[in-house]
């Protein structure tokens, strides 16, 4: 499982979290009790089986006149200028108290006349979107959703035996636990918060934290495990997995690699600059390949200024305290990461959740946080931020950027946007989700990614107006207490960011960029077509195959890793509890031989553990494409 | 051969049962008691249809006037 709950953050803040109603300040640590980062905590799935043909259905036109004459005249100078936030706006909205319903950008489906059909071909000229924007989540089949109750229920009773068993010791306890004398002290591990841990996860931890004794790069060396006690301590053969085929790394340019420019260029950083920094940012750990990294990437990015830091979890969670504080709103996304959660929520303002990737339900929030300003005193906000990511690891999919553009222009909001895992991996470019939907970086207020996924690095990045950078060289928690980052690490971003810009004379970044996108669309296509349920957009790089059932969670790991193709399976906490999937990430560097040896395997596989679960008839509409169907061809 | 085929048809069928029922993740012993619990809750079942299912055909059969 993705788990955080390793991670020691002893963070206590002042967070003073107002929940709607209540105002009052308390001190609390942040992650005891809240040990799962998400906004919501279990939920059962209503997705419905929506193949959403946006084009037509959000028929908005930004620039047209017929929009402008239902604004009031002062909203309607200020439509289209995406100026800086000013304080005054909620004065002049809360005067339209009447209309609030009536003037939003996107209205609930059934009240728009939908004029195109749902062909995905077809791409209406008018609408925000500029090629068909295709997501799927398929809903969970009730016979499969009932069985996993019931597997989760057989498991649970015997997860009670068991630890009835431990309790009275007949059986030996391998969890930590207080010495004899201590008992009766306040305890300091909670036994039953850790009850899925112990009874659900150790039993099949064998597919997880696999060590790795090779570069992650399609092909990958694992060390071979064996544990006689069931999962709770390992041994090694000594044996190494020889050429694993790596589906799981996050590699999708295939920087991640040990010859090569990126890595000579390394090599001779090192050899002049050693590998420690010794300083942070603020201090003594500025060097000059930092500043022209930071040039670099604004360039990259199309923003005037950006600023790197060593860690990208580190980006996100201290930099948006530093930017948001009390009295402000923060609009985030169901579905955020566990570095946006951590951040929204130490920085102390009023988090509102919106439903994951839904226009209506974040037009609506902001409508009633314009209107009805803080909770009790109804003073206005002093500034609302949209928080999302660009792509969503769990689900694959894509956010709506045109639209929230929209809608942030609209009722003059900011927006952060984090592309983790989508800088680089899309757009024709690998300018990332801004380059996608062919938008203006200038739109989107902070631009935040980091370096590990599509760059073979690791860390992250902040860019923005050059005021905005400023001011977080100097307030950043990061750059004053954390170090840099490593003069190795800097130079691989460097290289990699000029191969994929083409700056080094090569077309090794454009073929590597076209390789992703069609190596995505055939493995998504393939699976598909096989009959698994697969997640997410129909570009996103990230492919997750759900597998529902908490046992075949472990025998798909299992089984991917006899036929010697290395996967990442997830389950609870990290997805909702009966939504378990495998995620595949594919990467530049996977040829088509692998791609085809891999879908041969989790087809076998599919057919073993019968994970094949869609239920759409037809193979996929669309059937004349050629393999070399890219979204890349102009 | 065709019992080699069955034989394998059976244990597919089985591996189906342990993943659907999660025992596929608990130790052998958890799955004796499990198996062994079903299995004579099953067994009860039975018993009783087969000391039971007369009396009930013949109160049915007397209901619905077939038999006096």
């Amino acid at each position: 499982m993705v788990f955080i709950d390793d991670l020691c953050i002893g963070v206590t803040a002042l967070a003073n979290e107002t929940t709607q109603g209540r105002g009052f300040r308390r001190a609390r640590v942040i992650t005891l009790h809240s040990r799962r980062l998400i906004h919501v905590p279990l939920r059962i799935p209503d997705f419905v089986n929506n193949i959403i043909q946006v084009g037509g259905s959000f028929n908005c036109e930004m620039s047209s006149r017929s929009r402008l004459t239902k604004m009031t005249e002062s909203s309607a100078n200020k439509l289209l200028n995406g100026d800086a936030c000013n304080r005054t706006i909620n004065e002049k909205k809360s005067s339209k108290n009447g209309f609030v319903k009536s003037h939003c950008l996107f209205q609930q489906p059934h009240k728009y006349r939908r004029t195109v059909e749902k062909n995905q071909n077809v791409t209406p000229s008018s609408s925000l979107y500029k090629k068909p924007f295709v997501e799927s989540f398929e809903e969970t089949p009730l016979l499969v959703a009932v069985l996993t109750y019931m597997g989760y229920g057989i498991l649970t009773i015997f997860g009670y035996l068991r630890d009835f068993l431990r309790h009275w010791n007949i059986e030996k306890c391998h969890v930590a636990q207080e010495r004899e004398e201590q008992k009766d002290f306040v305890p300091l591990y909670q036994d039953f918060e850790n009850f899925y841990t112990r009874n659900l996860y150790m039993r099949i931890r064998d597919n997880w934290n696999r060590p790795i004794c090779s570069v992650p790069g399609a092909k990958i060396d694992l060390v071979d495990r064996v544990s006689h006690n069931y999962n709770w301590t390992f041994e090694h053969t000594g044996k190494v997995v020889k050429d694993v085929i790596n589906l799981g790394s996050y590699n999708y340019l295939g920087f991640a690699e040990n010859t090569g420019a990126c890595v000579d260029a390394s090599i001779e950083v090192t050899q002049k600059y050693g590998v420690g920094v010794g300083s942070t940012r603020c201090e003594m750990g500025n060097m000059d390949i930092h500043e022209e990294l930071e040039q670099l990437v604004a360039r990259f990015l199309g923003v005037e200024s950006a600023m790197t830091f060593g860690m990208g979890f580190a980006t996100n969670s201290m930099n948006i305290p530093v930017l948001t504080g009390k009295g402000c709103l923060i609009l985030s996304d169901e579905l955020n990461h566990a570095s946006l959660v951590l951040g929204v929520r130490l920085s102390g303002s009023t988090i509102r959740v919106f439903k994951h990737n839904n226009m209506q339900s974040l037009e609506k929030m902001l409508r009633d946080a314009i209107v009805h300003g803080q909770p009790r005193t109804h003073r206005p906000w002093k500034k609302i931020l949209i928080v999302v990511e660009g792509i969503y690891s769990m689900e694959g999919s894509i956010v709506r950027l045109p639209e929230i553009i929209a809608l942030k222009k609209r009722y003059k909001a900011y927006l952060y946007l984090d592309e983790a895992h989508s800088i680089g991996a899309l757009g024709p470019n690998g300018r990332g989700v801004v380059d996608y939907f062919d938008l203006d970086s200038k739109d989107v207020d902070i631009m935040m990614g980091t370096f590990t996924k599509s760059f073979g690095a690791s860390g992250g990045y902040i860019g923005g107006k050059k005021e905005l950078i400023d001011y977080l060289r100097h307030h950043s928690h990061s750059a004053l207490y954390a170090t840099s980052m490593p003069p190795p690490v800097v130079q691989q971003i460097i290289t990699s960011m000029k191969i994929i810009m083409g700056e080094d004379g090569t077309t090794l970044g454009a073929d590597r960029i076209r390789q992703l996108s069609e190596n995505t669309t055939y493995f998504r296509r393939k699976l598909h077509d096989m009959g698994f349920i697969i997640y997410g957009n129909d570009h996103s790089p990230v492919v997750p195959m759900m597998l529902y059932m908490p046992a075949k969670i472990g025998a798909f790991g299992r089984e991917m890793l006899k036929r010697n193709i290395g996967t990442v399976v997830v389950g609870f906490p990290a997805t909702p509890i009966i939504e378990s999937r495998a995620r595949f990430c594919l990467s530049a560097l996977h040829t088509r031989e692998m791609l085809d040896t891999a879908l041969q395997a989790i087809s076998e596989v599919g057919e073993l553990l019968q994970l094949k679960y869609s239920r759409h008839q037809q193979p996929h509409p669309s059937l004349e494409w050629t393999s070399e169907d890219s979204q890349l061809q102009d | 051969m065709a019992l080699g085929d069955y034989w394998k048809q059976l244990s597919w069928f089985y591996y189906q049962y342990l993943l659907v029922t999660a025992l596929y993740m608990l130790e052998p012993w958890e799955r004796t008691v499990f198996n062994s619990l079903l299995i004579s809750v099953a067994g009860m079942a039975v018993y009783t249809g087969y000391v039971f299912m007369p009396q009930h055909i013949m109160a049915i059969l007397h209901y619905f006037e077939v038999v006096q």
